[in-house]
């Protein structure tokens, strides 16, 4: 029993997270390399169809079903848990330390569950845990927007709760399978709650809120595990729900939008999460096996390639202390190698040839135009676009290029933060050189081969021209730092209202009747404290009787008693 | 950009228009496939358009103080 339970990847990652406050301080940092890698391993040996089965409460629930979807997600989560590792290895606040893998443990519980209890619970375990990477920051905006996070995270774990409740009632089943496309309402509510985690705009609010204030190290595991888990369940449970295509197609340009907008250089990578989400989203929605191996791929290379960016994005905060865009700029000759290991994701995320984001992004546009959807098509590659205006161009530009010179005062950083993006930009080459290792490990056969003329010239010339229109009008992007409004606003804006309707007013009702009560309390004290001045009325207020404490009258009536309990005794 | 850079910039553009009709003339079976040059055509506009967009909004609904919830 307990060595089936060593065969979950999820399990593995967790127990070493949680181990982790009780071993040496020096050995942390290997630890969280070390469960990881074996995390990786078992992913790998774990046969296909293998299932661990736990009885609970009369339900078999199974921790453990290997699918080959569960694979390929588990690969890419054990790999971003060790390369998040190595890039934290100088990290020595413990908080940060267990949040992480038990977190990345969570999204792997989440990829190998068979059955939607499991799944909850380790759903359920990735919010509690990533909200301690925003909250590590310390900072007053840290712990708000962390709060914020949580809440929004319980109520989308509770919506997927009841969803899976309604669900089970109905079909008597808790099995991970693909549900048909049929709008009941337990799998509405498990849609919504599900939706919530992908970011579905307008559920996403969370995202952009959060990401950015989350630790350097921090964001970079958030980059990769929350809304890549729920895209895998998109995947394995809801391919074909139409809806989803056209949800994925806003999301994609919502981001982008977003993130030409924001001058926040972490800020735009997270809206760069919601938009390139939105094309997992959109392949599940299409939900053919081309557009599902699509989704799938560019799940696992937008991993890599957003943990890569932020790991950037991450170096220049840790080295400037900034991420804003008006006080970057003009600091390509002082960090010269972040910038370069940099680039490699911004060109993976554009979608350039040889790097992983070509081989996943044109194979889900592609499956688009398979299935004749061309006005999703067109919506994709408008995203591309804004992909690489924002992240390929906007952001490199006003980071490192802009001004002349910068003579800000730039922090030494650690050579395992170099090593982590190294690891990271060394995959997205491989993959974007390799496609074949990537694709080998996708649910369904690959008949794709996205080197041809057609998607050069198309690539090319796209980029070309975006690139053109950047340079002329780049000087768009320069303005005063500002806070973007989202739908955020619906809650954030009225927050205060609301807090003092239920908390501060109700607070002075609770101190207003405290105040009564303690004061009826010391009257009545006051009035009955001496009870001589009730039985001697006629003595008034000065007679002796009134000096005198109870307690003296009480120690005196015991011993008196005692006298008299003796005296009796005696008698007998 | 330097003029070599631009130099390769144009010289790129011109193979992928030379390889457009010359090795794809009568390939891809989009609506767009007829429309010569489409692609670079739709990357400029994006382009422009999303940068145009973006400030619109931005300038016009979405731009607040950094302060805007704390106030």
């Amino acid at each position: 029993m307990t060595a089936d339970f060593l065969i979950i990847p999820g399990i593995i990652v967790i127990v070493g997270g949680l181990i982790l406050p009780v071993v040496p301080e020096r050995v942390r940092p290997w630890l969280s390399l070390f469960f990881p890698a074996a995390a990786l391993v078992v992913v790998f040996a774990v046969p296909e169809g293998r299932v661990v089965t736990v009885s609970l409460a009369g339900m078999d629930l199974q921790p453990l079903a290997v699918h080959r979807l569960s694979r390929l997600f588990g690969i890419i989560f054990a790999i971003t848990a060790f390369i998040g590792g190595v890039y934290a290895w100088h990290v020595r606040d413990l908080t940060q330390q267990v949040a992480a893998p038990v977190y990345a443990g969570g999204a792997l519980g989440v990829s190998f569950a068979g059955d939607f209890f499991s799944l909850l619970v380790f759903w359920e375990l990735m919010a509690v845990s990533s909200v301690w990477l925003v909250w590590a920051n310390r900072t007053p905006q840290s712990h708000k927007a962390g709060m914020r996070y949580l809440i929004y995270h319980a109520l989308g774990g509770g919506i997927l709760f009841t969803g899976i409740l309604m669900h089970y009632s109905a079909t008597g089943s808790l099995q991970v399978v693909s549900l048909e496309p049929v709008y009941t309402p337990g799998a509405v509510l498990m849609l919504l709650g599900v939706a919530v985690n992908a970011a579905v705009v307008p559920l996403h609010a969370w995202l952009p809120d959060a990401y950015p204030k989350a630790t350097v190290t921090g964001a970079v595991f958030m980059s990769a595990f929350t809304t890549k888990s729920a895209v895998y369940v998109l995947l394995r449970v809801f391919p074909g729900w139409e809806l989803l295509t056209w949800f994925g197609c806003a999301m994609a340009l919502y981001g982008v939008l977003y993130a030409v907008v924001c001058k926040d250089i972490r800020e735009i990578l997270a809206y760069h999460i919601i938009s390139q989400v939105g094309f997992m989203v959109a392949g599940a929605g299409i939900g053919t096996e081309m557009a599902v191996n699509g989704a799938a791929a560019h799940a696992y290379s937008h991993i890599l390639y957003k943990a890569l960016l932020f790991m950037g994005t991450g170096a220049v905060l840790y080295k400037t202390g900034t991420t804003k865009t008006a006080y970057l700029g003009g600091l390509a000759s002082r960090m010269r190698w972040v910038m370069i290991l940099y680039m490699v994701g911004a060109f993976s995320i554009s979608g350039i040839p040889l790097f992983n984001g070509f081989i996943s992004k044109s194979m889900t546009v592609s499956a688009a135009g398979e299935a004749h959807n061309e006005a999703a098509m067109i919506m994709l590659m408008l995203a591309s676009v804004g992909t690489f205006l924002s992240v390929g161009l906007k952001l490199p530009y006003m980071t490192w290029f802009d001004k002349e010179h910068n003579l800000m005062v730039l922090k030494r950083l650690p050579r395992n933060m170099y090593a982590g993006m190294g690891m990271a930009a060394f995959l997205c080459i491989f993959y974007g050189l390799v496609p074949g290792a990537l694709y080998r490990y996708l649910p369904y056969p690959v008949e794709y081969n996205p080197f041809n003329v057609y998607h050069f010239v198309e690539v090319t010339q796209v980029s070309l021209m975006t690139f053109l229109g950047f340079w002329v009008f780049c000087h768009k992007f320069h303005g005063e730092l500002i806070q973007a409004l989202d739908v955020d606003w619906f809650y954030r804006r009225p927050a205060p209202f609301f807090r003092k309707v239920f908390v501060t007013y109700v607070s002075m009702v609770f101190d207003h009747v405290e105040a009564l009560a303690f004061g009826v309390v010391g009257r009545l004290r006051a009035a009955f404290q001496n009870p001589m001045k009730w039985l001697n009325p006629i003595t008034g207020y000065r007679h002796e009787a009134y000096k005198y404490s109870p307690m003296i009258e009480v120690v005196v009536g015991l011993v008196l008693f005692v006298f008299v309990l003796i005296e009796v005794l005696l008698m007998i | 950009m330097n003029r070599t850079l631009w130099f390769l910039f144009w010289a790129l553009f011109l193979v992928s228009l030379v390889l457009e009709f010359t090795v794809l003339a009568g390939v891809g079976h989009h609506w767009w496939n007829s429309i010569p040059a489409f692609y670079g055509i739709f990357g400029l506009v994006c382009c422009v358009g999303i940068i145009y967009v973006a400030k619109f909004v931005g300038t016009h609904f979405l731009n607040r103080d950094l302060d805007y919830y704390d106030r």
